[in-house]
């Protein structure tokens, strides 16, 4: 399995999510939303809480009956693939196993369903690190452990596209660092990776492409660093010192712009920081910190989904 | 059958099953002596019939015959036993959303219909399986206790047969019912209270209801419809004769049969719709 170099013949294992809609009695959580997930990349799929994205995922998933619109993996829906478990793996939710059955257990009642070899659940297990805890009932796992039997449960059938809403959720530092190597591995084998989360700093490691929605609209979509870029104000330059009103003319006459924060700290754009430290000591003025600040995704996606996140 | 596989490995995998042999077996155990002493009073004839409506009396006559009471003997159990076939079934449906595993489940396979199936199949077997169990158990009890009495248990004879037979399909009918139950019902406790509740109190306040009726009313064939009661309908069909004033066991056979097509197809079609969430 992914130790092994896995061959994309099965389809192109490409998500297309295209005009999708879902109205329950009062909400409209997902609102004709479009867009692609590609093979070969982890794509994160981002969002504030309540924007969509489970229900989003649910629907691919042919879980939940969108309203309008539809979504496919490999150009089927999920309900016409052939093999499900062979060609998608998925992990939703953290508690889904009876609390009296073994992991193993679990896991061998699925290989059963999908009519996959039995010894594919110890192989599964092994892959996630919990083969000591295969005979210990699911109400005696950590959280951690629930979400590893629900990765193992996912890659029983090899699959070629995965999808995971919030897996770092209950993860341990560790747990989350062991996470991010096992997807980008699977990426770099050419799969499709999409993963939901509202932890920002993981995904910029993560992520290769993001999806932003919120309020079950599309905000923006590309990669990463792309999306980053393309927010108004690029890097900026973050200087405090005594005499503020000197350097901000001195600037002002390099073209550059200067804002204030309330702390009375400058916020410098259109120059770097040697060029403000050049700046400052032509003017004689006093320094007591000078920082490049560059826009990271939690920035960028704090300012796209503004105003946007409230409780529907 | 890959899901019926899966469906039972489900059951096998929890303490369920067991807990459930276990409250079965006790349940027989007492039914079987309580239709024992039954049997004693009533083919030794002592009861007194003075005093007693002579249609009520006729009654009582024709349930003191041996065939009546061997058949009574070897479907001993039946009433609390469908109750833990119908329990299981409900279970069977309920646990996917107590325990969450629904959205694996159709995951692993998003023909919901053939999930239901698959369902509906597991709780079938079990419910034989049940009846196996005990009708193994009381097949010797019976033969024995009718020998020691000196009383011919008619085993073998075609009453007798029907009576075990049509038990057999009375305990796969009502995993059916528990089936389609527990998706009408989706909460576990709710649905498990309400067919407990149903099934003890409902079945002796819709006899009482129609007896009332018939009273009242003083129309015959109003107590012939308390056949429509799923429990009336599967102890009349196991009946080993025939009782004055109520209608022929296969009546108790169709109704059954036909509340386990209606549970089984409405609750296949709330399954196909709903939204797992």
């Amino acid at each position: 399995m992914s130790d092994g170099q896995w061959s994309p013949s099965a389809g192109t294992g490409q998500i297309v999510v295209s005009g999708l809609s879902k109205q329950y009695k009062n909400v409209r959580a997902v609102d004709d939303l479009s867009f692609t997930v590609e093979p070969g990349r982890v794509t994160g799929f981002l969002g504030p809480n309540g924007a969509g994205k489970t229900t989003t995922l649910r629907m691919l998933l042919n879980l939940v009956a969108p309203t309008a619109g539809t979504a496919t993996i490999g150009g089927r829906r999920y309900a016409d693939l052939a093999d499900p478990l062979r060609s998608v793996g998925a992990v939703l939710e953290a508690s889904s196993a009876h609390k009296g059955r073994t992991g193993i257990n679990h896991l061998r009642v699925i290989c059963a369903a999908a009519g996959l070899p039995r010894r594919r659940a110890d192989e599964a297990l092994a892959l996630v690190g919990l083969a000591p805890a295969a005979k210990r009932k699911f109400k005696g796992y950590s959280l951690g452990m629930k979400q590893r039997l629900g990765i193992a449960a996912a890659m029983l059938g090899d699959p070629q596209v995965l999808i995971l809403d919030e897996p770092a959720n209950g993860l341990d530092p560790e747990g989350i660092r062991w996470m991010r190597g096992f997807l980008k591995g699977l990426a770099a084998q050419g799969r499709t990776v999409l993963v939901s989360s509202h932890l920002l700093s993981e995904m910029q490691l993560l992520a290769d492409d993001v999806v932003i929605i919120a309020a079950g609209k599309l905000i923006r979509q590309g990669p990463v660093d792309q999306v980053i870029g393309s927010m108004a104000h690029g890097t900026r330059v973050r200087v405090r010192t005594p005499q503020a009103a000197e350097l901000t003319a001195a600037l002002h006459e390099q073209a550059a712009t200067v804002d204030t924060d309330e702390h009375g700290t400058l916020l410098v754009a259109g120059v770097d920081a040697p060029t403000v430290g050049r700046i400052a000591l032509a003017a004689k003025v006093e320094l007591h910190e000078l920082t490049t600040e560059r826009p990271d995704l939690e920035g960028v996606f704090l300012e796209l989904t503004a105003g946007k996140a409230d409780i529907r | 059958m890959n899901l019926v596989r899966s469906e039972l490995l489900k059951i096998r995998t929890t303490n369920t099953w067991w807990l459930f042999g276990i409250g079965a077996l006790v349940t027989l155990a007492l039914a079987f002596l309580v239709n024992a002493v039954n049997a004693d009073i009533s083919l030794t004839g002592g009861q007194d019939l003075e005093g007693v409506p002579a249609d009520q009396a006729e009654q009582i006559r024709a349930t003191a015959s041996e065939v009546y009471q061997a058949a009574n003997l070897f479907t001993s159990g039946q009433y609390f036993g469908l109750l833990f076939v119908l329990l299981l079934g409900i279970i069977v449906v309920t646990n996917e959303f107590y325990h969450q595993t629904a959205t694996t489940t159709f995951l692993t396979t998003p023909q919901r219909t053939m999930v239901v199936a698959a369902k509906l199949v597991t709780a079938a077997l079990f419910g034989a399986l049940f009846w196996l169990v005990t009708t193994l158990l009381t097949i010797p009890a019976t033969l024995i206790y009718f020998g020691v009495q000196g009383w011919d248990a008619h085993f073998g004879s075609w009453d007798v047969t029907r009576a075990i037979l049509l038990n057999l399909l009375a305990y796969v009918l009502w995993g059916i019912f528990g089936v389609g139950f527990g998706v009408l019902i989706r909460s576990q406790i709710g649905a498990t209270i309400t067919a407990v509740v149903l099934y003890l109190v409902g079945t002796t306040a819709a006899n009482l209801i129609f007896f009332l009726l018939q009273q009242w009313l003083e129309w015959d064939w109003i107590s012939k419809l308390a056949v429509i009661v799923p429990s009336t309908a599967s102890t009349l069909m196991i009946s080993g004769t025939e009782l004055p004033g109520n209608p022929p066991q296969w009546v108790g056979a169709a109704v059954l049969i036909g509340y386990a097509v209606v549970t089984g197809a409405i609750g296949t079609m709330i399954m196909r719709r709903r939204d797992i969430a």
